[in-house]
């Protein structure tokens, strides 16, 4: 039925009345002359639909049945079209349609980049850029293969990369790199020698023979476990040497915190530039000009996508607050804490995750230019160090 | 010996009328040769042999060719008259 009606609209129909003489005739009349009506009414409402084509041929059988005709409706895409005939802005439109999607359905207008955790999709979007990959590239000019390889060797991180093209989308589909573990050298022969001055807490050897126990106190470079190991017959052999050797140490710190310092305080005063980015062009939405002084900007910029795809459209904002230089004065206690930060910041610097800090006697010398900060630091942490031995 | 059968006597190809009912809301008739009376209540066609007449409610000739017509609606009544 849908498709009658959709034949029907296409070719275009007429609907009509029937006035006077019979009606009955009339479409007996049509029928013989091979008209196909439909929709047929009777009484005094009566009338028909005929394709638009035919109606012309009717006039004569509704001559012969004494009857009138007259055109109730003109219904379909001809007659739609017959309106639009005058309006050449509509057609020249219609055609700048046509040319504008064909267009710009030849060239990549989205590039997204999908399965990245460590690496920044900035500095693949980056990479794919300098391949040749970037929105408003023409479709035909992308080698996908090309352009894999080439950022596969700008990001070493990459251990996969896929470009897939669908319409005016690329997909950059990325699989990182898993880093390599490090693998100990087990073959060489090593002693264990202390790194750092200390009190041994704990001792926990994996190979070798231990020179040391716990509670002895040791300095930096003495031989903690010997590579040479001796077994029950009275033989020795050399081994690489490996303990984990946990002893209290101490460090010290010394950081210093100016009372006095510059920093730029907004003054409240913001200007905010808005640009439509739209198939990479840059509209002005606002007739805001770039600051001139002391300013600070934050820019954002917002896509906007369609069920996950995003479209070549958005808004860039720049939002320009203006600051002033002033100095500062730190009190007493806001210079002790930012210097208790700092420490902290440095003595996690110096143990590098690999011990703790147990206790710490700080020294406080208060000059005019500041506050100096000395920070003995008592530290439990793992000494042990291996030292390689080389046989000829 | 069989009288053979001619083609044109069976089915939709005979040059009898044919006229095919879908409950009593439907009905097809094939081999019309033109409408006598139209109206609301009443189709009256001519058909090769005779006349069907069609009584009802609602009665709508949904559409017309040559030789076939629908006639839809809520038919109570068919006759056949010479």
């Amino acid at each position: 039925m849908i498709s009658l009606r959709l034949t029907r609209w296409l070719l275009g129909y007429v609907r009509f009345s029937v006035l006077g003489g019979s009606p009955e005739r009339f479409y007996t009349n049509c029928a013989h002359s091979g008209a196909y009506l439909w929709d047929m009414t009777s009484g005094g409402n009566a009338g028909a639909c005929v394709a638009a084509r035919r109606y012309r041929f009717l006039r004569r059988n509704a001559r012969r049945a004494g009857c009138r005709l007259r055109v109730r409706e003109r219904t379909g895409l001809p007659f739609s079209l017959r309106r639009t005939k005058s309006h050449a802005g509509l057609w020249a439109g219609f055609a700048a349609f046509l040319v504008l999607s064909f267009s710009l359905s030849t060239h990549i207008w989205c590039v997204q980049v999908t399965g990245n955790k460590d690496v920044p999709a900035g500095k693949i979007e980056s990479a794919l850029a300098s391949a040749g990959l970037v929105s408003g590239t023409l479709r035909s000019s992308v080698n996908p293969q090309e352009v894999e390889r080439r950022v596969m060797l700008q990001c070493p991180e990459i251990r996969w990369i896929s470009i897939n093209l669908r319409g005016s989308m690329a997909e950059a589909a990325v699989r990182e790199t898993t880093e390599k573990p490090n693998i100990s050298d087990q073959k060489s022969v090593c002693n264990v020698i202390a790194a750092r001055t200390g009190q041994i807490l704990s001792l926990e050897v994996f190979a070798g023979t231990p020179e040391v126990k716990k509670g002895d106190a040791v300095v930096e470079g003495q031989l903690l476990v010997n590579a040479v190991v001796e077994d029950q017959t009275g033989g020795s052999t050399m081994t690489h040497a490996s303990a984990e050797i946990i002893a209290e140490t101490s460090r010290e710190v010394t950081v210093k915190v100016p009372l006095h310092k510059q920093v730029d305080v907004p003054t409240g005063k913001t200007a905010v530039r808005r640009n439509l980015d739209i198939f990479r062009a840059h509209i002005p939405l606002t007739l805001q000009r770039k600051p001139q002084g002391s300013w600070r900007c934050e820019c954002e910029r917002t896509t906007v996508s369609l069920f996950g795809t995003p479209l070549p459209l958005g808004i860039y904002m720049e939002t320009w607050k203006e600051v002033r230089s002033q100095e500062i004065t730190l009190t007493k206690s806001e210079a002790r804490s930012l210097a208790g930060q700092q420490i902290k910041k440095q003595s996690d610097a110096l143990l590098k995750g690999l011990g703790r800090v147990t206790g710490q006697k700080l020294t406080e010398h208060w000059g005019k230019d500041g506050l100096t900060c000395e920070a003995k630091l008592t530290c439990e942490e793992n000494i042990a160090k291996e030292s390689e031995i080389f046989i000829k | 010996m069989r009288k053979p059968v001619k083609l044109s006597e069976l089915g939709a190809l005979s040059a009898k009328s044919r006229i095919e009912i879908c409950g009593n809301r439907e009905a097809v008739i094939e081999g019309c040769c033109g409408i006598l009376e139209y109206g609301d209540g009443v189709v009256r066609i001519r058909t090769q042999e005779r006349i069907v007449r069609f009584t009802g409610r609602g009665l709508v000739i949904r559409c017309m060719t040559e030789d076939a017509l629908v006639v839809t609606g809520y038919i109570l009544q068919i006759e056949f008259m010479e």
